[in-house]
């Protein structure tokens, strides 16, 4: 009887010694060290190399670059370094003299592919001879020539909606030399337009070139 | 009354020219990893009134020491408080008392050749823009010139007094760089041969062992940290096994001998173009001018910068920022240059198209790409992204207050000055065992160890540290 009766207030004692007051652990963080100038070191591309090559994007029979030699507009209609022709011209080395640089803040360019079409994919190549990530890029496709309306976006990493372009969910990337391939999934407009904001070096905007694959609306 | 205007306007003009350059928007540009460490270092300082020369790294005291009145007058008491503004103040007008004593030693050319040579300095892109960067070389220029100009008035009146000012100077030049003794020693050959041959001063022996005695004082005051540590006295010493190490391997800043000569060219970089080239043109016919007729204030500045150009050319670690111990030598010899063409009109011409263009090259430099690979001033340069850290850091906290912030990789600066007004922040160069934070910054090469340690979900981003540096940013994912 004494046993069952103690029972319950010993289990409770148990218990209570069991689950103590949470609270959160609290540990010293090592101080900085101090160094000294860093040094001048190219570091190579971070990417880990993919062994083999690009999974191949699949795209409907005929697809053809439709955007070689279009006409190119931009947010910044002066740029500082190289034209806007470059973007269109088939040079991706990258090199100097290949690339166009824009100003900072968010920047736009965007290609006039003459009439409507049917996107499969869209490559692009922003400055890529170092590893760099280029901020917020949008990818998008209209028959607006203004994008105010009927606006596909094919890609979008901007996460936190900087650039006013809606929330993105596809990833930041390291640039390189193959590009960046997006699939359009068949969004049909006839100018596609390409949105960035600075890079992880500079807070400038680069193209070497952007290809846009598809087919013309008949 | 028109007579002082007229006489002084010239050097005002100059002077506020040099200030607006050196002091406006000082915050703009990101702190390099150097500038970020002299900063820490000056805000613990500030703050717990603690500093101990480092026989290791980082120069000596008075860049830190310098800072703490300007930091008082604009209220920052803490490493926390302290800004950008505050610590770039302090070589900004250093620069500008540089191009002060730059005028008063150029003015045996005459009045108008002295407002020019301070005027070339002034707008001197080299010049502006490590007087807008928190390290050491502007202080040390400026204490250079001062020495120059002290020992010079010495030598010409002979007061005690003159001798005393340029004891002071060099303690100054040794308590801020251990490479100090080389531009005094190119000080001295430049005053021997720009200087009358007769000293003026009485007792010539005694002045100069007072000199070195306020020379030895001063510094020693600044290497004891003000009588605190004692042991900065020893390692004021130390300090050349160190640098000298540092100074003939390299230590992965080696640069061709030309290297401090092609800045004064013409160098094109990634479609932008850097050049000093009618600067330099000038300097070359002042060069003729100091041996053709001979001029013996230009002779002096011809061997000042001579020497110190060939010390640069054979030293094997370079970084850009030497530089500007070459520009009040090259602006004395651009003046130099001036004299010689026979019209004064014309001559007042030349100097203006020479200035106009430096400025140019000034504005690209220290204002619209101060940070840009492409400037060879900016040296292994932060990149702009680092500016993003602290809002970063404070929407992480909101999200999780109390919460730790990790920064794990092999390099980290500057982050611990953009991430100084937090409580709880670590730094490690390898992954720990935990790896969870409200905010995780991981360089690339360390991401997938940290990704593999994390116990969370976690929304990844990147973010440049530097051109060619990248670190993957970890926010907890909100659900």
């Amino acid at each position: 009887m004494i046993r069952s009766r103690l029972a319950l207030p010993l289990a409770f004692l148990a218990l209570a010694g069991a689950v103590q007051a949470q609270v959160p652990l609290q540990l010293d963080l090592p101080k900085p060290l101090f160094a000294g100038t860093p040094r001048p070191i190219s570091l190579p591309n971070l990417e880990k190399p993919r062994v083999g090559k690009r999974p191949d994007l699949m795209v409907p029979a005929g697809t053809v670059n439709l955007s070689k030699g279009m006409p190119v507009t931009s947010s910044d209609s002066l740029p500082v370094i190289g034209e806007l022709t470059f973007i269109t011209d088939g040079d991706k080395s990258g090199t100097d003299g290949t690339y166009v640089e824009l100003g900072p803040t968010p920047q736009w360019v965007q290609i006039d592919l003459g009439a409507k079409a049917k996107v499969a994919a869209v490559a692009v190549w922003h400055f890529h001879s170092q590893a760099r990530v280029y901020h917020d890029v949008v990818v998008q496709v209209s028959d607006d020539k203004d994008f105010k309306t009927g606006v596909t976006t094919i890609f979008n990493c901007d996460d936190d909606d900087s650039s006013k372009l809606g929330k993105g969910k596809d990833l930041a990337y390291i640039e390189n030399f193959e590009g960046k391939l997006i699939d359009a999934r068949g969004a049909t407009g006839r100018y596609v337009r390409l949105s960035s904001n600075g890079n992880t070096s500079d807070e400038l905007n680069h193209y070497c070139e952007v290809e846009v694959h598809g087919a013309l609306v008949k | 009354m028109f007579a002082p205007v007229s006489r002084w306007l010239p050097l005002a003009l100059v002077v506020l020219a040099a200030l607006a350059l050196r002091t406006h928007d000082l915050a703009r540009r990101p702190m390099h990893a150097d500038e970020a460490n002299q900063a820490v270092k000056t805000g613990e300082l500030l703050e717990h009134g603690r500093y101990a020369f480092d026989p290791r790294d980082h120069h000596g005291p008075t860049l830190y020491y310098a800072a703490l009145p300007v930091a008082w007058v604009r209220g920052e008491t803490a490493l926390a408080t302290l800004t950008e503004t505050t610590v770039r103040l302090v070589p900004a007008l250093a620069g500008v008392l540089g191009v002060i004593l730059l005028f008063v030693l150029a003015l045996p050319l005459g009045r108008w050749l002295a407002v020019a040579a301070a005027a070339f300095m002034a707008v001197a892109p080299a010049s502006v823009y490590y007087s807008r960067y928190f390290i050491h070389e502007t202080l040390l220029v400026s204490f250079t010139l001062a020495l120059l100009l002290a020992a010079r008035r010495w030598w010409t009146t002979g007061r005690l007094g003159w001798a005393l000012a340029a004891g002071s100077a060099l303690g100054l030049m040794q308590a801020t760089k251990a490479s100090a003794p080389l531009f005094a020693l190119v000080a001295v050959g430049a005053l021997l041969a720009a200087a009358p041959p007769r000293c003026a001063a009485r007792r010539p022996f005694r002045d100069v062992l007072l000199a070195l005695v306020a020379a030895l004082l001063i510094a020693a005051v600044f290497y004891s940290s003000f009588g605190t540590h004692f042991a900065g006295l020893r390692d004021a010493f130390m300090t050349y096994g160190f640098s000298s190490a540092r100074a003939v391997d390299g230590s992965g800043h080696e640069k061709p001998w030309w290297y401090f000569f092609s800045l004064f060219g013409w160098l094109k970089n990634g479609g932008l173009v850097w050049q000093q080239i009618g600067f330099s043109l000038l300097a070359v016919a002042g060069l003729v001018a100091a041996f053709i007729p001979a001029n013996k204030l230009l002779r002096g500045a011809a061997v000042y910068t001579a020497l110190i150009a060939i010390a640069l050319a054979f030293t094997p670690y370079k970084t850009p920022w030497h530089v500007v111990h070459l520009v009040p030598g090259v602006a004395l010899l651009a003046a130099g240059g001036l004299a010689l063409i026979p019209f004064r009109p014309l001559a007042f011409v030349v100097a203006a198209v020479v200035i106009a263009l430096q400025l140019t090259q000034t504005r690209l430099a220290s204002f619209l790409r101060s940070s840009d690979a492409r400037n060879p001033y900016a040296y292994v340069h932060s990149a702009p992204d680092v500016l993003k850290i602290r809002g970063l850091a404070e929407a992480a906290l909101a999200l999780a207050p109390g919460g730790s912030i990790r920064v794990i990789s092999e390099e980290y600066w500057p982050l611990p000055w953009y991430l100084r007004a937090f409580p709880r922040v670590g730094y490690w160069t390898e992954a720990p065992a935990d790896c969870d934070g409200a905010l995780v910054i991981a360089s690339a090469t360390q991401a997938d160890a940290v990704r593999a340690r994390l116990r969370g979900n976690y929304r990844e981003s990147y973010l440049g540290l530097r051109p060619g540096f990248l670190c993957v940013v970890f926010t907890p994912a909100v659900p």
